[in-house]
């Protein structure tokens, strides 16, 4: 055999076996969204097949019972303002550490990269957001999501900014801008993919959560969708059709945001991995 | 030098050294201090108790399997994770016609919420469940388990899922070190006679080594704080069974054994720094010297 027709060969047993592997990932996702079709008898042979009938109202039926569009809500506005103050504060903290080359911006600097490791203290937060006296509020998760994230916000930018030519705020300086000026109309336009990353990876990681509100918010009416998903899933264990379709409308934003800024996903992660 | 000192003020830092304080560092320093406590819901006063809280956490047999639980479940998924996120690379990175579409299917589960996943592998978990089922269909009956009810297995099921769940993500940096790598490398030892097994022990492992490590220390410290999916899936059962650290938390959360709650925290605190730590500075010392 030739070497092409072995490369050949090769190639295509890869690609069979990669092929029935994906099946693995393929059938849960599956069953989960034709699911979600289904009627409720239907439903309970979890079985990969087309619905007899699409029963679309299903979604309509989840809308109503299960509260999911104040979750919604509630997701929306708690995901998107940690990521808006999780931006502002790790790019601009950022950008200071990456140019100051001294002892105390190098301390900072491991001072927040320790939170890339240290696991969360849960119940000490929860003391200390009952000494500001707002526990339960949305305010207090926004803050704990821009916190627990800080550290790998700062990674990123640290290491972006870095790659910045420093002459770039020299020239800036020299010609008379203050430093919001260099931050606001210098920096930040070059950052803005690094922020697109942040963006997206805050927003994946704060929309899937369950475990802060789970401690952080008592009252069910300022859950989040993942959280009010399980509290559903309790309730209607048996309506596996209404369960799938809370599923996929859970799932929806982050994979309507993984199609449309894959690459920004993919950057970031191996841009940060890289420089680690 | 005092120039550039004055240009980049260190109040611009402050925004988010204050939240990132107030909301993470400092509850974690004060950890410390109120492990040592008697810290519960139904005292007044707080009182110093020495070792006591990780004297019990010591002695308590579900303590213990939980941290033994955790420990199972990081080790488990380090290596599950990688190997195939590796495997899954090296595949996705050879020219294939679907190479693009599976890469994207392999990554899905990853962008997904943990309790997503967790709820649809309920159904498939079950004992007269769907796994169960496909091997009963193709003859393998003895191959069926009660993955979710069987204490001495519950772990490991759990720990496959969140394999299954994560090691997309895994082959996502494991690709970009690979795409990394110029190709004259591998042209230059295959000139030279090198096996394709060589090369990869001789150029591919050595290059991808930045990828090995930051997914070594994403998976081990992802693995040792594990909560969401033992939550949903057992919440800890059956009785027992599938106790993890964080899941303990919860429970002497809600018990308002806060003190101890906090000094099984502090002890996870201890255990990650102390592996990865000494990992990090490993790794620090690497890339200098290269």
């Amino acid at each position: 055999m030739s070497i092409r027709a072995r490369s050949f060969l090769y190639h295509l047993v890869v690609e069979i076996l990669l092929i029935l592997l994906a099946l693995v990932i393929v059938v849960p996702l599956l069953l989960m969204f034709l699911g979600s079709f289904m009627n409720s008898v239907e439903v309970m042979q979890f079985r990969i097949q087309l619905p007899e009938k699409w029963q679309f109202s299903n979604y309509l039926t989840v809308f109503e019972k299960g509260g999911l569009g104040r979750a919604f809500l509630n997701g929306i506005v708690i995901t998107v303002i940690s990521c808006l103050v999780n931006i502002v504060t790790s790019s601009a903290a950022a950008f200071i550490l990456a140019r100051r080359e001294s002892k105390l911006s190098n301390f900072l600097y491991l001072f927040f990269f320790m939170g890339l490791i240290a696991p969360m203290s849960t119940i000490t937060t929860i003391r200390v957001v009952q000494w500001f006296g707002f526990y339960g509020s949305i305010t207090s998760v926004v803050f704990v999501y821009a916190a627990l994230n800080t550290a790998f916000s700062i990674f990123l930018y640290t290491g972006f900014v870095k790659s910045l030519p420093k002459a770039l705020d020299e020239a800036a300086f020299i010609e008379g801008a203050n430093i919001f000026q260099v931050y606001l109309k210098i920096v930040t336009p070059l950052l803005l993919p690094v922020n697109a990353t942040v963006a997206i990876m805050v927003f994946m990681g704060v929309w899937n959560d369950i475990s802060i509100p789970l401690y952080f918010l008592p009252d069910s009416s300022k859950w989040t969708m993942p959280l009010s998903v399980y509290n559903f899933y309790g309730m209607y264990s048996r309506e596996w059709n209404l369960i799938f379709a809370d599923l996929v409308l859970t799932s929806l934003p982050v994979i309507i945001l993984y199609v449309f800024a894959q690459r920004f996903i993919v950057s970031g992660m191996t841009a940060g991995a890289m420089k680690g | 030098m005092h120039k550039s000192k004055s240009m980049y003020p260190y109040y611009l830092v402050l925004p988010a050294l204050l939240v990132y304080f107030i909301f993470f560092a400092f509850p974690a320093l004060i950890g410390f201090y109120y492990s040592f406590t008697d810290w519960r819901l139904d005292r007044t006063t707080i009182q110093f108790i020495g070792w006591a809280n990780f004297e019990r956490i010591f002695s308590d047999k579900i303590l213990l399997l939980a941290i033994k639980n955790t420990l199972i479940f990081a080790v488990v998924t380090v290596i599950g994770k990688n190997v195939l996120g590796l495997l899954l690379a090296l595949g996705l990175n050879m020219k294939l016609k679907t190479r693009n579409l599976l890469r994207a299917i392999y990554f899905t589960p990853s962008i997904l919420s943990i309790l997503v996943i967790s709820i649809v592998f309920t159904p498939i978990l079950r004992t007269e469940g769907m796994l169960n089922g496909l091997f009963e269909w193709l003859g393998f009956e003895s191959l069926a388990q009660a993955w979710l009810t069987n204490p001495s297995i519950v772990i490991w099921t759990i720990s496959a899922v969140a394999i299954w769940q994560g090691a997309g993500f895994q082959m996502t940096i494991y690709l970009a070190g690979l795409q990394g790598i110029s190709k004259e490398y591998y042209e230059a030892a295959k000139i030279d006679g090198a096996s394709g097994w060589r090369s990869f022990w001789n150029i591919t492992l050595p290059l991808l080594l930045p990828a090995l490590n930051i997914n070594l220390m994403l998976t081990l410290i992802g693995g040792l704080k594990v909560f969401s999916e033992v939550y949903v899936l057992t919440g800890g059962g059956p009785g027992n069974a599938s106790q993890v650290v964080g899941t303990i938390i919860l429970r002497a959360f809600g018990e308002g054994n806060w003190g101890l709650g906090t000094a099984v925290n502090t002890l996870l605190f201890v255990c990650v720094a102390i592996i990865a730590v000494p990992l990090i500075i490993f790794m620090r010392r690497k890339e200098v010297a290269e």
